[in-house]
């Protein structure tokens, strides 16, 4: 072997490599979507034939189309909380010198790296407890589960917003307030454009990570409200068929759209 | 307070920001905290069949939790599980993430959302695909058979392997993205000066490279870790109900023995065993390339 021929074989091999480990990553998305095309119900291959039968089976599939619902009730909800808290403590962390402010950034990021289960079980307590002391139903309720999607919503506010006003050029709001505007013009027509990418994204990725979220909803769904992916997951206990497949993949092409969108606003690359 | 004075405006900015970042701070400290001070206080109550949850202050949950060997087996096997999950994903994870951040092509942004679009769609659907794959009669049974390397369905489904390719499946892109940044922040032009300083690549890997991403590589090492000691859906549906590990051992504890106490504690040893392993891993690998 030649010693010019020596790194582009090491290079074909990096490729390979981590063409490899892409292909492992999407293989489980591959089969989903495959399966969902099968003509017959048993996931046996090779398919038989292929059929568009099964996207109207799992559109008329009960538990499913509820768990739709209160998935996409609870995510934009949980969302719209999520901002609202999640936008202004960014503002303040950036732009003023907090007492404790590496500590309130740490713990408002907590969430994230907290295990589902474990988060799950706690807020599993934490609402009885609430429903002991004020005497309303709170487990199992729209509320509770709003309430604990907030919180896993606001790390990705947190993160997604800092990261964008850290770039910001504070010259342009003093030049607006020269010109004669005031604090709250400055803030609406000046830093909230110029930040509206990453309240976008914080918004997408929240919706997103809410919309996914399994183990920690497990424990604070009711009895017939479930999730999506808990309805998915319950259906997945009992049996594989392409009616879970064809809602699942409903599933894969809505978050590949909100994903196709994000990266309109805010490049991936630069956030996640 | 005191590192606010040097600004005249600050006392009064500083109130609006107090405003701006206590809502936020309230919520998650009550949200999150609150909830966990509750649990631990639950582990130490008592569990009497019948009677449901009993107030008490007593150790007891977290002695028969370790003095029970099936439980002490759970543990065991949680931890071997995820150690090898986060081996094999710094393995996997390593090339890809390096194509990924020294590529300056068009693709580079839809392959990153490749990466990310398995991460959001959940655990459950990407079980789903791989029970595709498994069945006796699924893709990598079926393929195998007719390429003659096997004569019968080699049993795959509700099988260790299966619990670790999957949950390997589901952590690979959150190394690869942690690595990938990691390595994006490392100038082109070291990895150029140790070759033409004479360093052949699996020299310069192992001088240059592997030291610079040394934080990436302990931060993607940690989470996945702290993942795959905590995985519910992936062993839930590919090791079926025979294969336990700690996080569905929780769930069962709350959702069918309704023993919350119990629950409460190995919560709160699979939270404690997690970041101690994660703390003397990352205290390990300090001293060692001090």
């Amino acid at each position: 072997m030649s010693a010019a021929a020596r790194p582009s074989f090491g290079r074909l091999a990096l490729n390979g490599a981590a063409c490899l480990s892409l292909g492992f990553i999407l293989l489980p998305l591959i089969f989903v979507t495959w399966l969902a095309f099968f003509r017959q119900e048993i996931p046996s291959f090779p398919p038989e034939g292929y059929s568009l039968k099964w996207f109207s089976a799992a559109a008329s599939n009960k538990p499913f189309i509820d768990g739709f619902i209160l998935s996409l009730q609870v995510g934009v909800l949980a969302t719209l909380i999520g901002l609202a808290l999640g936008v202004p403590a960014s503002l303040a962390l950036v732009r003023h010198r907090i007492t404790l402010g590496p500590a309130v950034n740490t713990l408002l990021l907590l969430p994230l790296v907290m295990p589902g289960i474990v988060l799950g079980t706690a807020l599993y307590v934490f609402q009885i407890e609430t429903e002991i002391a004020t005497g309303l139903p709170v487990l199992g309720s729209l509320g509770g589960l709003i309430a604990a999607h907030t919180l896993v919503v606001i790390p990705w506010v947190v993160r997604l917003v800092t990261a964008s006003l850290t770039g910001f050029d504070r010259t342009i709001e003093e030049a607006a307030q020269n010109l004669g505007a005031g604090p709250l013009t400055t803030f609406w027509r000046v830093t909230l454009p110029s930040i509206r990418p990453g309240i976008v994204a914080a918004g997408l990725f929240g919706f997103v990570t809410s919309f996914g979220n399994l183990e920690m909803s497990l424990f604070l769904v009711g009895p017939g409200r479930t999730t999506l992916p808990i309805a998915i997951l319950q259906y997945l206990e009992w049996k594989i068929d392409p009616t879970v497949a064809a809602a699942s993949l409903i599933q894969i092409v809505l978050i590949a759209v909100a994903m196709v969108v994000t990266d309109r606003y805010v490049k991936l690359s630069r956030v996640v | 307070m005191s590192t606010a004075a040097p600004e005249a405006v600050a006392g009064a900015r500083t109130g609006l920001a107090g405003a701006l970042v206590v809502p936020a701070t309230i919520f998650v400290a009550i949200g999150l905290l609150g909830p966990i001070a509750i649990l631990f206080r639950y582990s130490l109550n008592q569990f009497i069949p019948g009677q449901f949850m009993v107030d008490g202050l007593t150790i007891e949950n977290y002695v028969k939790f370790f003095t029970d060997s099936y439980y002490l087996n759970v543990l065991l096997r949680t931890v071997r599980v995820a150690v090898i999950c986060t081996v094999a994903c710094l393995i996997m994870g390593f090339p890809l993430a390096y194509v990924l951040a020294r590529m300056q092509s068009r693709f580079k942004n839809l392959l990153i959302m490749l990466v990310v679009l398995p991460l959001f769609v959940g655990n459950a659907v990407r079980a789903a695909g791989w029970m595709t794959a498994f069945g006796s009669k699924g893709a990598l049974n079926a393929s195998l058979m007719g390429l003659g390397l096997i004569d019968h369905p080699i049993e795959i489904m509700f099988t260790e392997n299966a619990v670790l390719i999957g949950i390997v499946a589901v952590n690979l892109p959150f190394m690869v993205l942690t690595l990938q940044s990691v390595i994006e922040g490392i100038p082109r032009n070291v990895e150029e000066a140790a070759f033409s300083l004479g360093a052949g690549p699996a020299a310069m890997f192992r001088r240059v490279l592997w030291p610079l991403a040394l934080p990436g590589i302990l931060a993607g090492t940690i989470l996945t870790f702290i993942l795959a000691m905590n995985a519910y859906a992936t062993p839930v549906l590919l090791g079926g109900p025979k294969f336990q590990m700690m996080g569905p051992l929780v769930y069962g504890q709350f959702a069918q023995q309704n023993n919350w106490p119990f629950g409460g504690a190995i919560s709160f040893i699979l939270m404690t065993a997690t970041i101690v392993l994660t703390v003397a891993a990352h205290l390990i690998v300090q001293r060692r390339y001090r």
